[in-house]
């Protein structure tokens, strides 16, 4: 008994512990210049998370919509 | 010091003053002993199941007055009143019956046997629903007289009662009312299968015992019954479906001693995007959900207690969703089926807790429960990072009954409900449709019930306040403190014979404004919406009137439900010409009247000739009535909804048990909304055969096919109509329920 109980309990703490993690996601990110889509490599994590808050990338011909996922 | 605390234990555990009841339940004709007969204290739930010579026992802790109900496969079902002051054996004698068309059925939320209540409440077991395989629970209940489901895609899906859904439905899980921004028809109910035993259906206003909102219905879901005492089971079940190449992995364990019950259980289902008619596949329909359930249950002295708590997370991707306005539908209609993770996407996740207090004094109980849920909605739109609205929904409930048999005929229930809501928007999220806003809800009842012959009559009185507080959230959000109350009241009469039951009953509700309807200001993604609300929207109140009028005998059963429902001050969203950022704009509005009015139809067969054979079909017509016809969207069509099942006995170690044929026949539906498209009429035909493997184990094994013509169909409730994304074609599933029963041999703990 005592063990189906403890058993239980880890079961409960690791499902609840795996759901409050973040997910460390990575994406491919791209944007639209002159009628063609620029690749940009993956981002991961903060590096992702920084490029969509900015949400354009500049270069010297002018500043264009970062997108990172397959929409 | 010591020796107190050990008291107060035993006390608080129940563990001084223990009870013992001996019974024997034996054939009405023979006399004999009945093997295998179930015996339930409804009080407490405790169950047991009688052995070779039909005999029985309980000990523990029980009320001094119980109620027993003795079933038995073959045999009507029986219910005893016992007290333990009178006597501690009895003696059950059950009558042999080929067929149980009505069984008996304890009313769960109303608290009262179905054929003595006036209200029409519809109660199905689960297990009976899912005959063929269901993607979702929303799918199951659908197959309910005057029951609907709202779907977007297969992970999304609502409950619709008699044309009204969203804020107008209440859903409660075991007592506790579930609240998961159900105002958004993207949002779903958040709840899953498992563990789930039966379904309770109250259709139209329910305000009486259940509170503020409910103008369309109230759904009732509680769990399955706990293991019988002294014994411990396992169930795993797993399904797999092939349109979706997805299914879903259910373990269930239950344990209950004399004092202590309890169970744990975890599901998990996953879905690709599901396949058309055409054999292509409707983009990003795919879902994931996790379960956790959990339920621990012990008897006081006098007393019961259950403690639940239930964890459940999904994502889900949201078809038909688009920001390009030169976009066509066939864009959503794609030849890859994708499983992965893809925006646009929704996460929803529910913490539900609830702790259920049962004190027995003689002639009176007294129930206090307390819950809490939380809601959490992300909705990931254009940015994989920064969610596009992000909200969480804490939520903490209370009610106070009180119930007083006055007499054998006369009994009162007194009681207080209450709520308090905390809606809190993240502050990462790029768009906030409602505000950061506190709600609380508050309400006293007193409902009467008088036994007199024949004839039960009830009646009761409630009145309700909500008083709803919001915060500067956005920029031209301007906050507000808002008051509503209202009186209500029901009453109705039931008139039961041995083959006639006529119940009729008038009921009344009223439902404040939601946040959304009075201060949205902003882009719904999930719904493809710029919503609009509107701070002057007054309360909307129902009055139901209800008639019921059953026939049964030995081979049939027939019911016929007609109702009208007038609606005041209803609410509803008005597409308005213009576009934000190439999203349509909604307004909230209202329609000083509504009158919803149809009926429910249904025949359930055994014909004598064929003893294994069952016939069941039913009915369902709405419609409504008002001055403007064009505000009433997803108006549910006629639906005939026919099952035959055919009950085999055949074969020992690999037997076949049941073999079920369904048929659906849906309308065209031609009254639509202002934008809202017409649809067209279509048949669906399922198919389940059943079977199981005796070994030293039971696996039951099921094999079925659902829309076995692979029909092309639209449903008239789909969030997908307006894209003309059809539903699924053909999709078949095996599935296997592995069950492990063990007993006790010592009567610890």
């Amino acid at each position: 008994m005592k063990n189906v109980i403890l058993k239980s309990t880890v079961f409960v703490a690791i499902s609840i512990a795996m759901y409050s993690c973040k997910r460390d996601e990575c994406h491919e990110c791209h944007y639209d210049k002159a009628g063609s889509t620029v690749e940009m490599g993956e981002y991961c994590g903060e590096a992702l998370e920084n490029l969509e808050t900015t949400g354009s990338y500049t270069d010297t011909t002018g500043t264009y919509v970062v997108h990172c996922h397959g929409h | 010091m010591k020796k107190i605390i050990v008291l107060f234990l035993l006390g608080s555990f129940g563990v001084l003053g223990q009870k013992r009841l001996t019974g024997v339940v034996k054939n009405k004709e023979t006399k004999l002993g009945i093997d295998d007969a179930q015996i339930q204290i409804l009080e407490t739930g405790d169950r047991t199941f009688s052995n070779k010579e039909g005999v029985f026992i309980f000990e523990g802790n029980f009320p001094e007055n119980v109620q027993l109900k003795a079933a038995a496969l073959g045999y009507q079902t029986e219910l005893i009143n016992v007290s333990f002051s009178v006597s501690n054996s009895i003696e059950i004698i059950l009558t042999e019956k080929h067929v149980d068309l009505e069984e008996i059925t304890i009313s769960t939320g109303a608290n009262v046997m179905q054929n003595k209540s006036p209200f029409h409440v519809e109660t199905r077991k689960l297990s009976d629903l899912n005959g063929v395989a269901t993607m979702n629970l929303g799918e199951a209940i659908a197959k309910i007289p005057g029951v609907y489901q709202s779907s977007l895609g297969n992970g999304i899906s609502k409950p619709v009662i008699r044309g009204l859904q969203g804020m107008r439905v209440v859903t409660l899980l075991n007592g506790l009312r579930i609240e998961g921004q159900q105002w958004g028809g993207d949002h779903g109910m958040g709840l899953s299968e498992i563990g789930i035993g039966s379904v309770e259906v109250i259709k139209g206003p329910a305000s009486l015992l259940f509170g503020a909102d409910a103008l369309g219905g109230v759904l009732y879901f509680s769990d399955e019954p706990y293991a019988a005492t002294n014994t411990r089971s396992l169930n795993i079940q797993s399904l797999y479906q092939s349109n979706t190449q997805g299914g879903s992995l259910r373990f269930l364990y239950k344990e209950s001693r004399k004092k202590l019950r309890w169970l744990i259980g975890g599901s998990y289902s996953n879905h690709a995007d599901f396949q058309l008619p055409d054999g292509k596949f409707a983009k990003n329909s795919r879902f994931d959900e996790s379960v956790l359930k959990s339920a621990l249950s012990f008897n006081g002295k006098n007393s019961v207690h259950h403690l639940r708590y239930t964890f459940n997370s999904t994502v889900t991707g949201i078809p038909g969703h688009t920001h390009d306005s030169l976009a066509v539908f066939s864009d959503f209609q794609v030849v890859e089926q994708k499983r992965k993770y893809e925006l646009p996407a929704q996460f929803f996740q529910n913490h539900f807790l609830s702790f259920d207090n049962k004190w027995f004094f003689g002639s009176s109980d007294l129930q206090f429960f307390m819950g809490a849920t939380s809601n959490r909605l992300i909705e990931f739109d254009e940015k994989v990072t920064i969610p596009s609205l992000s909200m969480r929904l804490n939520n903490g409930l209370y009610s106070l009954k009180w119930n007083r048999k006055w007499s054998n005929s006369s009994k009162m229930t007194i009681g207080m409900q209450g709520m308090a809501q905390n809606n809190v928007n993240a502050k990462n999220a790029s768009d906030i449709l409602i505000p950061n806003a506190q709600t609380f809800d508050n309400g006293i009842f007193v409902n009467w019930v008088y036994d007199w012959n024949r004839w039960i009559f009830q009646s009761g009185l409630r009145y309700d306040i909500r008083i709803l507080k919001s915060f500067n959230t956005f920029e031209i959000n301007v906050p507000i403190s808002k008051f509503y109350g209202s009186p209500n009241a029901a009453m109705g009469v039931v008139y039961n014979s041995e083959k006639f039951t006529f119940r009729t009953n008038i009921s009344s509700g009223f439902r404040a404004p939601h946040l959304t309807e009075l201060l949205a200001n902003g882009f719904h993604h999930g719904a493809l919406r710029f919503e609009i609300g509107d701070v002057n929207l007054k309360p909307e109140t129902a009055t139901q009137l209800d008639v019921t009028l059953e026939f049964k005998n030995e081979h049939l059963s027939l019911v016929l439900n007609p109702y009208v429902n007038y609606i005041s001050n209803f609410i509803f969203l008005q597409p308005i010409d213009s576009l934000v950022d190439g999203i349509p704009v909604f307004s909230f509005e209202k329609l000083n009247a509504v009158l919803f009015y149809g009926s429910d139809i249904g025949i359930h067969y055994h014909p004598h000739f064929a003893h294994n054979l069952h016939v069941e079909s039913s009915f369902s017509w709405i419609n409504t009535f008002t001055k403007s016809d064009s505000s009433i969207s997803f108006l549910p069509p006629s639906r005939l909804n026919t099952s035959l099942k055919y009950s085999f006995n055949f074969g020992k170690k690999f037997q076949l048990k049941e073999l079920i044929l369904q048929h659906t026949f849906m309308a065209q539906q031609t009254k639509v909304a202002f934008n809202e498209l017409p649809s067209k009429a279509y048949n669906l035909l399922n198919i389940s055969l059943n079977a199981s493997v005796n070994l030293k184990q039971t696996f039951g094994i099921s094999i079925g096919c659902k829309n076995i013509l692979n029909e092309q169909f639209i449903d008239h409730l789909s969030r997908l109509k307006n894209i003309e994304m059809p539903s699924m074609g053909r999709n078949f599933y095996v599935s296997v329920n592995f069950l492990i029963n063990q007993n006790y041999k010592s009567n610890t703990l």
